[in-house]
This record gives C-alpha cells, sequence and structure tokens, in this order.
C-alpha cells in the first residue's frame, strides 16, 4: 500500500507516493528524475548511490524512503550553482579524477561531506572519507589527489559556511 | 618528468576531459537514466544448478499476474542463437547455474521479480563438469552437442627448432602456474533498454565499447538488417575489454519487447552481475625456458589451458594474447605455443581487463624472476640484456618501427633507486620489475580494422567530429577533439564530438584492441586534412599564397613566416561558404592499418613495484609503483597518468585481491564485500614516466596506453612479492592465505 511522504531535496520540498520498501535511491531516481545519483550494486557495497542526508555521507540504496522524511537531502545536483561549481567539481574537473564518470557523483558526494566536516583532512581522513566508494577507472589516485586540492583552494577563499 | 620539446600546440596538452563538467554535475547519460514512455522492466529465470534437462516449464501463474505484459521461454525464442553455441533461452538442456530459463516483462521491477518467481521449471540434474582437470580427463561427459571432446578452440604455434635450441641451451627450467577466476566490477552494471515495440525499427541502449558488433550481432541473431537495429551507446560505466559482444540478455529485453510492444529495460542484480559479466576465467600455463649461462634467453615453450565456461564468444583471442606476451617481449632464437580452451558447466567466462595479458604476464614474470635468480642475474640487467629494439622482427615476424622499451627498463630503474634496493632491503621488503608489450589496432576481428569519421564546419568556425568510437571514460572523445583541433590550427574546446548512436555515427570496429588512438585517431586526422584542403583553397586566393605554405595554427590561418597577415579561421570558414561557390566544409576520411598483422604499431613498458609484506599476516602493501610506459606520444599526458593509474590498481587488484570463488558451479563472493579488490587505503604511490618514440604511423606519432600499463603490473607486483619472501609463486591472486602459506614453508626450508 502506497502512502504519501515528503521529502526536502536540493532546497526543494518533493510529495512522493511510495510502497514501503522503496529506498531513497529509487525515489530519487524514479520518481524525481534525479538521474545524478547511480544505482549500481543496490546492496551498499560500491558507494556510488552516496547522497548528503544532515550533512552525512549516507548510501541512499540502504536507507528508505519513508525513513528519509524530515532529514536536508542534498544530491549531485544540488552542489554548486548556475553559475559556479563546487570546488570539489572543479577540482575532479582540472586534476583528471573523472574517467567513465559512473561513480563520480558518489566519490564527489563523499569528498563534499567530508570537506564539509573537516576542511583541512590529512591525506588519511581523504582516504578514510572515499573508502566506501569503488572507482574502478581512475584508482582513486587522481580523486585522492583533486580532494585534497579542492580543500587547499577551499581555505584559500576562506572555506564553507558549514565548516567547523 | 621530462619531456622532449613540443613542437604542436594542441598535442601534448594537459586537457581536462571535454565531458568532465558534464559527468561532475551528475549531467551525463548513462543507459539507466533512460526512462521511455510505456517502458516495461523485464526480469530473467536463470537455471539453478549446474547442468540437467529441463523437464517442463509452467508459465501460467506467472501470466496471471496482474501487470505482467509478456511471458517467453524457448518457445518464444527458439532458434534464435546468443552465440556460438548457445540459445537465447535454454530449450531442453541447462549447462550453468545461471543459464537463461525463461523471461517475464512487467510493469514494474517488483512486479517482474514477482513474476519470474511464479515460473515452475523442472530439471532432471546431469552430471556436472567443474573443473579443467574433469573436463579434459578420459570419459567426462561431452558438454556440447557440436564437439567431440570439451576443448571448445585450440591454437598451436611453433617458431624455429625448439628442440635444438632446448639442447644448446645451459640452464632449462619449468614451471606451471594457476590463475584463479576474476570478475570486472563495473561500476555501471549489465544493462540493455531496447525499444522493438514496431517491427521495422529496433533501438537498444546499452553500455558497451563497440557499438558496430553490438549493432551486427543482434541483426544477425534476429534475422534482421543491420541498419533496423540502432544502438545508443550514451556513456559506458567501465568496459574493461568485457563489452563487446551482444549477451542473452540484449536479445531477451529484445524479445520481451516485441512481445508486448513496449520498450523494456533489463538490470542486473549485484548476484547476476558476477554471472552475466563473463570475466576472468580459472587458468593454468607451463612454461619451460632454456637460457644460456651468460642471460641470453633462447627459447620458450608454453601449454596454456583457459576455463572458458559454459559456452565460448571470441576467447580465441586470449590465447593469441598469451602467446604474443611470451614472444614479443625478449629476443628468442625458438617458441613452442598450445593453447586451448575448455568447456566446463561453469558460468560462461570472457575477457578480465587485459584478457589473457594479467595470466600471461604473472606466470611470465614469476618463472623469469626464478630464471635469472637461477643465474645470479639481476632481473633488471636479465631483462635489458634480452629486450627487443627499434627494428627487431618478432619470431611471428612483427616488425617494430618503435620500441622504447630499453628506455623504460633503464627510467624506472633510475628512478626507483634499483641499484641500492635489490638484494639489499630489509627482511619482508621486496622490489620487482616488469616488462609488457601491446598492439595498436586490432586487425583479425575483420578482414579490416576500419575506423571512419566525418566533420562539418559552421559559420562560427566551430566543428562537429563524427565517430563510431565509444568513449567509455578513457577520454577518447577528447583524445580525438585534439587532433581534430591540432589539424586544423583550433582548439579543442571548439570542437563537438558527436558520436553513440548508429543512426548516425560512421563506421568503426571500436575501443578494444587499443585502436582508438591509433585506428580512429588516424581517421580523424584524414577528415581534417580533407576539410583543410577545402580551406586552404579559401585562404591561399585571400592571401595570395600557395596552399602548401599556408599555417593553420591558434584559430588564425597565414603565410609560413608572415603571422602579421593572419586571418581568423571563422572568417576563412564564413568566406568558403559565402562565395559564389557556397560551399560549406565538410570532411570525411577512414584509416585501416596497411598491414597483414594485427597491428602496425606497438607500444612497451616498464614497471618497478615496492613491497612490505607482513610476515604475521601475510597481507601486502604496495608501496610505490614507478611506471613507464612509451607511448609513442602522449596527446594528452593527463589522460595518459590516469590511464596508467587505473591499470595500476586494476592490476594490483587482479595480483593480490581478486578471486571469483565457485563451488559447484555457484559464486560465493558475488558481491563488492565479498570479492576483495583495493580501496583508497591500498593504492599506492605512483610515478610517472611518459617516454615517447614518435611511431611513424601513429597519429602524430602517438600509439596505445589504454591496456599496455596492466601487462607490467602483475608480473612487477608479483616479482615484488617474491623478492620479499624468497618464494616463487603459482598460484594467482596472492592473497594473505597464500603469502603466508608461502611463508611457512620457506621457513620450512630454511
Amino acid at each position: 500500500m502506497k502512502r504519501m511522504i515528503t521529502l526536502q531535496v536540493n532546497g526543494d520540498t518533493c510529495e512522493v507516493a511510495v510502497e514501503p520498501w522503496h529506498t531513497l535511491l529509487d525515489v530519487l531516481r524514479d520518481q524525481l528524475r534525479l538521474t545524478g545519483t547511480k544505482k549500481s550494486c543496490g546492496i551498499g557495497t560500491c558507494g556510488v548511490c552516496t547522497v548528503i542526508m544532515d550533512g552525512l555521507a549516507i548510501l541512499s540504496c540502504l536507507k528508505l524512503a519513508i525513513e528519509s522524511q524530515g532529514h536536508d537531502i542534498t544530491t549531485i545536483e544540488g552542489l554548486g550553482s548556475a553559475d559556479e561549481l563546487d570546488p570539489v567539481q572543479q577540482s575532479f574537473i582540472e586534476h583528471g579524477a573523472i574517467q567513465c564518470g559512473f561513480c563520480t557523483p558518489g566519490v564527489i558526494m563523499s569528498a563534499r561531506a567530508l570537506l564539509d566536516k573537516n576542511p583541512q583532512p590529512s591525506d588519511e581522513d581523504v582516504r578514510e572519507a572515499l573508502s566506501g566508494t569503488f572507482c574502478r577507472c581512475t584508482g582513486h589516485i587522481k580523486t585522492i589527489e583533486a580532494v585534497k586540492h579542492a580543500a587547499e583552494k577551499q581555505a584559500g577563499a576562506g572555506g564553507t559556511s558549514d565548516g567547523q | 618528468m621530462a619531456r622532449k620539446s613540443n613542437p604542436y600546440s594542441v598535442i601534448g596538452r594537459r586537457q581536462p576531459k571535454l565531458d568532465a563538467p558534464l559527468k561532475a554535475t551528475g549531467r551525463s547519460v548513462f543507459s539507466d537514466d533512460v526512462y521511455l514512455p510505456g517502458m516495461l522492466h523485464g526480469k530473467i529465470l536463470r537455471s539453478t544448478i549446474p547442468r540437467g534437462k529441463i523437464l517442463n516449464i509452467d508459465t501460467s501463474q506467472a501470466m496471471r499476474l496482474p501487470g505482467v505484459k509478456a511471458v517467453i521461454t524457448h518457445k518464444d525464442s527458439g532458434g534464435i542463437m546468443a552465440g556460438p553455441d548457445q540459445q537465447v533461452l535454454c530449450d531442453d538442456q541447462v549447462c550453468y547455474v545461471g543459464d537463461e530459463v525463461a523471461a517475464v516483462a512487467a510493469i514494474d521491477e517488483d512486479t517482474a521479480i514477482e513474476a519470474a518467481e511464479l515460473i515452475k521449471v523442472e530439471y532432471e540434474p546431469m552430471q556436472a563438469v567443474l573443473t579443467i582437470e574433469e573436463a579434459v580427463a578420459k570419459g567426462a561427459p561431452v558438454l556440447h552437442q557440436y564437439f567431440e571432446d570439451n576443448y571448445a578452440d585450440e591454437k598451436d604455434l611453433k617458431f624455429g627448432d625448439t628442440e635444438k635450441t632446448f639442447d644448446e641451451s645451459d640452464h632449462i627450467r619449468t614451471d606451471e602456474f594457476t590463475i584463479n577466476p576474476t570478475h570486472n566490477c563495473f561500476a555501471e552494471l549489465h544493462l540493455a533498454l531496447v525499444d522493438y515495440s514496431m517491427p521495422d525499427k529496433l533501438t537498444i541502449w546499452t553500455p558497451n565499447q563497440t557499438a558496430i558488433l553490438i549493432q551486427q550481432s543482434m541483426a544477425t541473431s534476429l534475422g534482421i538488417s543491420q541498419s533496423k537495429v540502432r544502438v545508443c551507446s550514451l556513456n559506458t560505466g567501465g568496459a574493461f575489454s568485457g563489452r563487446g559482444t551482444v549477451r542473452p540478455h540484449h536479445l531477451i529485453a529484445a524479445l520481451l519487447s516485441r512481445k508486448a510492444a513496449r520498450p523494456v529495460k533489463i538490470m542486473a542484480d549485484a548476484d547476476e552481475e558476477f554471472i552475466i559479466c563473463r570475466s576472468g576465467g580459472r587458468d593454468k600455463i607451463v612454461l619451460k625456458t632454456g637460457v644460456k649461462n651468460d642471460g641470453t634467453l633462447k627459447v620458450i615453450e608454453a601449454d596454456f589451458m583457459h576455463d572458458c565456461g559454459a559456452y565460448v564468444e571470441t576467447q580465441f583471442i586470449i590465447m593469441t594474447i598469451v602467446s604474443a606476451n611470451l614472444q614479443m617481449l625478449f629476443k628468442l632464437e625458438a617458441m613452442r605455443y598450445r593453447g586451448r580452451l575448455v568447456y566446463t558447466n561453469n558460468a560462461p567466462c570472457f575477457f578480465h581487463h587485459g584478457g589473457g595479458i594479467v595470466p600471461a604476464q604473472f606466470a611470465l614474470g614469476q618463472h623469469l624472476h626464478c630464471v635469472a635468480h637461477d643465474l645470479g642475474i639481476d632481473p633488471v640487467d636479465f631483462y635489458l640484456h634480452n629486450a627487443v629494439g627499434k627494428g627487431h622482427t618478432t619470431l611471428s615476424k612483427t616488425y617494430y618501427a618503435s620500441c622504447g622499451l630499453k628506455e623504460c627498463i633503464q627510467k624506472t630503474a633510475k628512478k626507483s633507486g634499483w641499484k641500492k634496493k635489490y638484494g639489499k632491503l630489509q627482511p619482508y621488503r621486496g622490489i620487482g620489475i616488469g616488462c609488457g608489450v601491446m598492439s595498436s589496432g586490432g586487425k583479425g576481428m575483420f578482414q579490416h580494422d576500419t575506423s571512419a569519421a566525418f566533420l562539418k564546419i559552421d559559420e562560427d568556425g566551430r566543428l562537429s567530429l563524427f565517430t563510431g568510437l565509444p568513449d567509455m571514460g578513457q577520454g577518447s572523445h577528447t583524445t580525438m577533439a585534439m587532433i581534430a583541433a591540432e589539424t586544423l590550427g583550433i582548439s579543442a574546446e571548439d570542437i563537438t564530438v558527436v558520436s553513440g548512436d548508429t543512426d548516425i555515427a560512421p563506421f568503426d570496429v571500436g575501443a578494444f584492441s587499443q585502436r582508438g588512438t591509433f585506428t580512429t585517431g588516424n581517421a580523424v586526422r584524414a577528415a581534417c586534412r580533407d576539410a583543410k584542403k577545402q580551406l586552404e583553397k579559401t585562404a591561399s586566393q585571400k592571401l595570395d599564397v600557395k596552399p602548401s605554405l599556408l599555417v593553420f595554427k591558434d584559430n588564425k590561418v597565414y603565410p609560413r613566416g608572415f603571422p602579421e597577415k593572419a586571418i581568423s579561421f571563422e572568417d576563412i570558414v564564413f568566406d568558403t561558404l559565402h562565395s559564389q561557390e557556397g560551399r560549406y566544409v565538410m570532411g570525411r576520411g577512414f584509416y585501416n592499418s596497411p598491414t597483414q598483422k594485427p597491428a602496425l604499431a606497438y607500444s612497451f613498458g616498464a614497471q618497478i613495484a615496492e613491497v612490505e609484506v607482513d610476515p604475521e599476516t601475510g597481507i601486502v602493501r604496495l608501496l610505490r609503483m614507478t611506471v613507464a610506459h612509451d607511448v609513442g606520444r602522449a596527446i594528452n599526458p593527463l589522460a595518459v597518468e590516469g590511464q596508467m593509474d587505473g591499470q595500476v590498481f586494476s592490476g594490483m587488484g587482479q595480483t593480490l585481491f581478486e578471486e571469483r570463488l565457485v563451488e559447484n558451479g555457484q559464486v560465493l563472493n558475488p558481491s563488492m564485500a565479498g570479492y576483495k579488490n583495493p580501496r583508497p587505503f591500498e593504492v599506492p604511490e605512483i610515478e610517472h614516466i611518459i617516454v615517447e618514440t614518435i611511431d611513424p604511423y601513429g597519429p602524430y606519432g602517438a600509439k596505445e596506453v589504454g591496456e599496455g600499463p596492466i601487462a607490467c603490473v602483475p608480473h612487477a607486483v608479483a616479482n615484488a612479492v617474491s623478492s620479499a619472501v624468497g618464494y616463487c609463486f603459482r598460484e594467482l591472486p596472492l592473497t594473505p592465505e597464500r603469502v603466508l602459506e608461502a611463508i611457512r614453508k620457506k621457513n620450512r626450508q630454511q
């Protein structure tokens, strides 16, 4: 039996009808057509579907839609603005940290959540934050470099409003 | 990183991928992002046993479930083949756990799953054959009616007099190796969305690395003409040699769509992915080498067996790749090779990243490491002594017009500090070298290896480049834009690459056999030269100079030596159209390398790995990789480094972690949690060394970098672990269990 729920996604309020077993990922993609968040394993092992919920990087394939009510959700479409990309996005582009691009939204969201909590992460912090994601093409070498560079650039620009 | 002087404006720049902003913002469209009106979801019912007869299939309950729009079995697909030995849906027999038996299409995924579970299949189990040894044993059940035994294919090669050269050798060594099954781990799982609602056109969206082969195979299997099949490639979430063929799920989606007269999407779930993927199968390799006391290699004899599972595709290429790896890297006087593909009742295998390369290079590396050790020669000296060079012709009569192998070995040795480290490191630290060779081009699939390209230039001087070459993330579309930009003297950002639709793009064999940069690059260059000739006519009239004296550079055209007389590229294009002739500039070109061999150009590499082994746990930590690759010329050094990184990652994964565990035909670890892969904490420091040998046939001298570097990784990493523990490994991957066992064996010997 479907029920109506209200989700806060990228600053918008969205009403959707969901089955109790529908995941946040299902709703983001199939109903809200926010297809930037990709579906891969569907069982929480690859990190491709990572989004930010209340400041934390979470796996949207393991979060039920009904328990996502009342939380602030950001997807890859919610980063940056019409005029300017998020520093993490910009850094990924410049450092060659994107190849096939399928895992990229999940990796970028993991990195964004890290920098929001910890604007000056160590090498170990970056590796830990990206450990939940899997990137076969880049082997994470240039993604790690890109996150560190984004942190430096962000620090130079005065940090983020969400920073500690 | 030292680079030779670069005479070009665009080639050689660290160019971020042109499509990276779309990918960074989630705007890039992949096949699963396509939602069509009226789209249904398909689900395949798969065999639960490795071998058996199908006695009955009852679909009545599934058909009655509300929301179900089509159910198909072999009665609907009779006679349609998914491969040379495989029917789309099994008729009277199943050959592996996961074999396709029936399928449904329903209004949503939940209903499709429920309906598939309502189909009742009655089996009579038969004796299954699950290992190479069982399959080749006398009296083994013959698995396919088309054959007299379980050998699906074989290849015998003999160059020179092997018996004589073994007799002349001072030292002969034989080793036997086993390589365990693997999985490709694509980020984007297998998926087919097919719209065959109307009988006159079939459109398919599916991740792939060759639209043309998908188109041709779909058309052939379904008995329709090729132009009735439209393949939309969009973006592809990883290919790694494994997305080049039509599989049952493509055809099943088509049959369901035709029956329901609505589009049907089938996407694998995590368990199915390990079945559909068809990655690396189990291999057995026996190597025997004859060598002189001074370290001169004389002869290699090899016996290779590959468990290809229940069905074959084009794995004859694996046999070729293994033989090539053994005789194209070092100078030899003779070589004998026997390769065999063996049918079993395991899930069908195909190519893991570097199909056949990783198994061959692991075995060759460990074997030669031991040969060098037996002779008391430093491996770097041993490889330099035997390395092929420019102008060398191999035993298989392949000629090297450019070759940077020795330079790669010397540079990695110097950069890594090899002489200070080899044999001098503290206990359980090791250093190892690996070398590799790779072709740029893939003759053998067809008589030709053609890529075509065309382009149009609009009034504002911007160019649209049409290519059938897919970009699976390797950055080929950016590379093509850079080659076009350099040839016409404009910038890469002025170019839109149009691809991914067989109704629009020209013919291209596809992105495999490392043919993209070399073959399609040459086609793009030819198309640009065709367009340039048309522009030269206008420019030479306006500047009153012979066409041969014109320079196209930095979006300008000027007589050589007179940059102050420059006219903008845009004006030349505009004037060509707004003339009495009214010429609209369109260029076209194609390239098929003029050789009977698989390729005209070959790239070479060397890598040095440094590892630390924990003697308590057997865990290997890869600390550092020094990676050199002879790419001919680096069109885009940023992308070249990216290719090196990805292949180190994949190669170290296959060497140290990755093993698809199979028991009674069942995959025991079908998830990224159970199937171990390196993650960010495991990736090493990487030093990139780009070696440029400027190949005479490559576009601007370029060769490949798409698969060459991975050849060195298992070779180097396994040799480093061997050095660390003083033991020759004979089974891949080098998991902690195997490394610990090696340490214990070694300690018992002492």
